[in-house]
């Protein structure tokens, strides 16, 4: 609980904490808004309005993975880690803690982006393309895309806490993320496309995105979700299991 | 060996609110040790940076050999420094992080290897230089400093971190450095380091110049004439203060004089015929001059509080 | 400057974890290069069965495939036709009745029946007019009329159209290299169609299928019997739906389906092109952008920075130095690697079984310079973002963010529109150079990013990335030379 404490305390004192919580909000946002824009068929055009507003979510978590790299890649960089792992020697507690932030923090923040993509995007959208807020993918779509903000950061932190080194992490994080779809967008064999999308962080998480279509889905959005889980779960323990083995 | 006379000449640098400099002004000649004193805070860094062109002053000018820093085409064969010995590369040997500097400067391997043997690192010069103890990063600095061959050079705080033989040997090179005819500028906020070693001081404080002296000046100025007199007779107080001298008891059988120099005093006892055991010149330390001198310019003091 | 470069380079290559770096990003453009993972569907007929397009007279693959109903013409002779009607069936799922924009229907001279033979041809076309076309990639449009008129003379043929079969207005006349005895007669072609949709996933696709037309050609001028001949392999229909040729009323009704025009690549062709061959340069570019970041954001972490000023106080000087060198590390790296898959790649792809539209010594140069250029101009931007931002991590994902969501975005989500705004405008422009089709107005095709064309030539967006590079560079230079180290 102490150590609960002192992360958050660390957290909300770093300079650049609150200003980059701004940026996700903003860049989400203003992305959504560009996409929402971006359609100009009315009727004749067959899109998923409530997903096309959460467009910046794909941008919006390169700015998660900054902050969840940042949150110990820092304490890299400047010799911190010693200190805190001096002030709370039992090491997964320490990375536990710091989840426990991330995921507070990320929660509030990627609710607040989320709600205002949706929000924007209903305005934006051309008449005849609009989402109800109560539909049951609606709510999926918008639960799901706090989630998968979450869960990318607690990849971020994961690699973070085993590379060591922030740049670094944050290259392989964002390599993680984007490659698999670019892959699968060069590859022309259906079944590879498929596999690719299935197992990729970013194209499996983001099918909770989708209110319509579900079937075209090379997985379901839940279980997407879960895909992206177990990178983030796999990142934490590979991390977690290094913090404790290594000289700090 | 070019010229090497570093002028520094009424510099202001303000950072926000904080006034660093506050027209610092001073010269270090050539074949000397000039050691540059003050508290923490007292612009000692700041002077050193905007010499080294790596901050720029809002106003006065930092001239080597008449020429500002940024105009030198080869700046380490001008003038070599050390500004902060963590500055490396973790994952880079430290002949390499040589190499590259010498390699800045059109000089080869050979002078590398050079300043590696006269800076005693020999035997790691192939390890990592992340892997180096304090000291061994100070004299990695030391030979960083020495790579151009400079005519001057600039060492801030090159005592910190090093062991008591580390301390002996840093002396021992900064007085050869002087002694082959280089300007020697030495930071510390220790007067002790330097006492042994500085041929001359410049005492800064708040951003400016306290003093500028030479060190056998200093001593004088800060011993101020008082003799020491260890004497049982009750007598000795009378017959000072009747040859001009005013004496004050500072302890059991011991009077602290002034008036008088300390064969003076001699004469005066012997004429009166006091019996004493002890006459001492107080001899006082660089420290209590410079303790003295930067009383009113220690920006944080210690308050003693409650 | 030669000092400061040299002292740039030693500081890099003594750093073991960028070097490693950069090895490790020409590893991965290799290893994604010539791991095709995708198993083609040529050769499973045999070896090259299905795969081995027509070569044109002028060099450049074709599609040559086309109902033809033909007969020996020796020396001069002009033939004229009205085309009375012409429909179309889409197959797809299910059939339409409809025709392509590019189905052809009219009269052609030809050197004999063999795919990728020299042909000048006038037609009627499901949604461009009266067209004169030969040898491929030529195409010239014409008034508009059902009635057709092809004529050679020697070494010349002309086309002519009419509306009433008695005012002709010429078309085109070409000069081309024809044998004396040549194969005239009446055509049917009807090529792949296809049509950009927006899926429900809110990701721009594409649907398409084979298409097939009937022409009732009446009015033929020449006597004598004309043979129906399908020319070209398979074409992009089954079998038995290749059409043919009946004699009706005092005309004849031809069927056919295929294209006569440059082949392509993408939905309306058939197999990929060498770019495929680069997909590894986005895993490369985000290794090249960390190490080229990191070799300056690392220095100001442990004020080594003061050191590299120090020892040049020129700083805009060192910001030039440091830049050719990363630049000229990964342009080295880029080089190898990308020189590695193009060459290398194709043969696997082919292998494979994929079909893979043969690239020209020109074209492959400019992919495997493109592409080093590519990497080398995106890690200076990196190198300069570090400057900028001086944190590690922020200015990583800025320059990966910068360069590849635009590219992402514009290849998933975004309406075709946006999409070649984005690959317009955005540092993600560079991937144009690394474009191997060409677009060619008489094929219709989905010219889009996502099949491989870019709004912009390759050059010129390479350009936009350089240019928003060089500002980068113009702004961290004035920073690192205002700011105090």
């Amino acid at each position: 609980m102490t150590a609960l404490r002192a992360e958050w305390t660390k957290f909300r004192t770093s300079p650049g904490t609150i200003g980059l919580l701004l940026v996700l909000v903003a860049t989400t946002v203003a992305v959504s808004a560009a996409a929402a824009a971006a359609i100009t068929c009315r009727g004749d055009c067959e899109i998923d309005p409530a997903r096309v507003s959460l467009t910046g979510v794909r941008l919006g978590q390169a700015v998660v993975a900054i902050l969840a790299v940042l949150m110990i890649g820092t304490e890299y960089g400047t010799g911190m880690i010693r200190t805190t792992l001096t002030a709370v020697p039992r090491r997964w507690t320490v990375l536990l803690a710091k989840s426990a932030v991330l995921v507070a923090v990320v929660a509030v923040a990627a609710t607040v982006a989320v709600l205002g993509s949706l929000l924007v995007g209903r305005e934006l959208l051309p008449a005849g393309q609009t989402f109800s807020w109560t539909a049951a993918p609606v709510l999926r779509a918008m639960i799901g895309s706090v989630v998968y903000l979450v869960l990318v950061a607690l990849l971020g932190l994961g690699v973070a806490t085993a590379v060591r080194n922030a740049a670094a992490a944050i290259g392989l994080v964002l390599g993680l993320l984007y490659l698999f779809p670019i892959l699968a967008l060069s590859v022309s064999d259906p079944t590879w496309i498929r596999r690719l999308e299935k197992v990729g962080p970013m194209t499996a998480g983001l099918g909770v995105q989708a209110t319509k279509g579900l079937e075209d889905l090379a997985i379901g959005p839940w279980r997407g979700i879960g895909v992206l889980g177990a990178w983030a779960l796999a990142a934490l323990v590979v991390g977690g299991v290094l913090l404790r083995r290594r000289d700090a | 060996m070019t010229d090497a006379t570093i002028v520094v000449d009424g510099l202001r640098k303000r950072f926000g609110a904080n006034t660093a400099l506050d027209g610092m002004s001073f010269t270090v000649r050539p074949g000397q040790v000039t050691g540059f004193l003050g508290p923490n805070g007292a612009g000692k860094s700041t002077t050193m940076r905007v010499i080294l062109a790596l901050d720029s002053a809002d106003a006065g000018t930092a001239l080597i050999g008449g020429r500002p820093y940024r105009s030198l085409r080869r700046p380490l064969r001008h003038v070599g420094s050390l500004l902060d010995a963590g500055a490396l590369q973790p994952g880079r040997t430290a002949r390499d992080h040589l190499l590259w500097i010498a390699y800045s400067q059109g000089l080869g391997a050979r002078r590398v290897d050079e300043v590696i043997g006269q800076a005693g690192l020999g035997s790691v010069a192939r390890r990592r230089a992340g892997g180096f103890s304090l000291g061994m990063r100070q004299r990695l600095g030391i030979a960083t400093a020495l790579l151009g061959d400079p005519a001057a050079v600039l060492l801030d705080e090159p005592f910190n971190g090093m062991d008591p033989e580390g301390i002996i040997w840093m002396r021992g090179f900064l007085r050869a450095l002087a002694a082959e005819g280089r300007a020697v500028l030495v930071s510390s906020h220790l007067m002790a380091e330097l006492q042994d070693t500085a041929d001359r001081v410049v005492i800064a404080g708040r951003g400016r110049v306290i003093a500028d002296r030479s060190v056998a000046e200093l001593l004088t100025a800060a011993s101020d004439g008082r003799v020491t007199v260890r004497s049982t007779a009750a007598t000795a107080a009378g017959v000072l203060a009747a040859a001009g001298a005013t004496a004050t008891p500072t302890g059991a059988g011991q009077l602290t004089v002034s008036g008088l120099t300390a064969s003076e005093v001699v004469g005066a006892l012997t004429a009166g015929g006091v019996p004493f055991s002890e006459v001492s010149a107080h001899r006082a330390t660089l420290e209590d001059a410079y303790l003295e001198l930067t009383r009113d310019a220690v920006e944080f003091r210690a308050e003693v509080t409650r | 400057m030669r000092d400061m470069i040299r002292a740039e380079w030693t500081k890099f290559r003594t750093v073991r974890g960028w070097v490693v770096g950069m090895v490790l990003a020409a590893v991965v453009v290799m290893m994604f290069g010539l791991f095709p993972g995708v198993q083609g569907n040529c050769g499973r007929h045999g070896t090259g069965s299905e795969c081995v397009l027509p070569v044109g007279p002028e060099g450049g693959e074709v599609s040559d495939s086309f109902m033809f109903a033909h007969q020996p013409l020796t020396g001069d002779g002009t033939l004229t036709v009205r085309v009375a009607d012409l429909t179309g069936v889409l197959l797809g799922d299910p059939d339409r009745a409809g025709l392509a924009p590019w189905t052809k229907a009219g009269l052609i001279v030809k050197d004999g029946t063999k795919p990728g033979s020299a042909y000048a041809a006038v037609m009627v076309t499901g949604g461009h007019g009266v067209r004169m076309q030969h040898n491929f990639a030529h195409d010239r449009a014409g008034r508009a009329g059902s009635w057709l008129r092809l004529t050679r003379a020697g070494q010349t043929v002309t086309g002519a159209s009419s509306a009433d079969g008695v005012t002709w207005t010429t078309v085109d006349s070409v000069r081309m290299t024809l044998p004396a005895t040549v194969e005239l007669g009446m055509f049917v072609a009807s090529p792949q169609y296809a049509e950009v949709m927006a899926s429900s996933l809110g990701s721009v696709g594409a649907s398409g299928g084979p298409s097939r037309a009937t022409a009732l050609f009446d009015h033929v001028s020449r006597d004598g019997t004309w043979t129906g001949t399908p020319v070209g392999g398979p074409g992009n229909a089954e079998p038995g739906q290749r059409g043919g040729l009946l004699p009706t009323g005092d005309g004849f009704t031809v069927t056919g389906t295929g294209d006569i025009a440059p082949a392509v690549a993408g939905a309306a062709g058939i197999g990929t092109t060498v770019t495929q061959t680069l997909i590894g340069t986005f895993a490369g570019l985000i290794l090249v952008v960390v190490v080229a970041t990191m070799s300056v954001t690392a220095e100001y972490r442990r004020g080594l920075i003061r050191t590299t000023v120090t020892a040049s106080p020129r700083r805009g000087r060192v910001l030039a130095a440091k830049a050719l060198v990363l630049g000229a590390v990964t342009f080295v790296v880029g080089l190898v690697a990308a020189a590695v898959v193009v060459l290398g790649g194709q043969q696997l792809l082919r292998n494979a079984g994929t079909y893979l539209h043969p690239a020209s010594t020109a074209t492959e140069l400019r992919l495997i310079v493109g592409t080093a250029t590519l990497l080398a101009v995106s890690a200076v931007l990196g190198l300069a973002l570090g400057v900028l931002l001086r944190r590690g991590t922020t200015a990583v994902t800025a320059a990966i963010v910068t360069i590849v969501l635009p590219y992402l975005l514009a290849m998933t989500v975004l309406p075709t529109e946006a999409a070649r705004w984005l690959l317009r405008v955005t540092p993600a422009a560079a991937f144009a150079v690394q474009q191997s089709a060409t677009e060619y107005a008489q094929v219709d095709n989905l010219y889009t990013p996502i099949e491989g064309y870019f709004p912009l030539a390759p050059w010129a967006g390479l350009a936009v990335l350089t240019g928003w590079t060089a500002l980068a560079l113009a702004l961290a230079a004035h920073r690192l030379r205002r700011r105090d180290a």
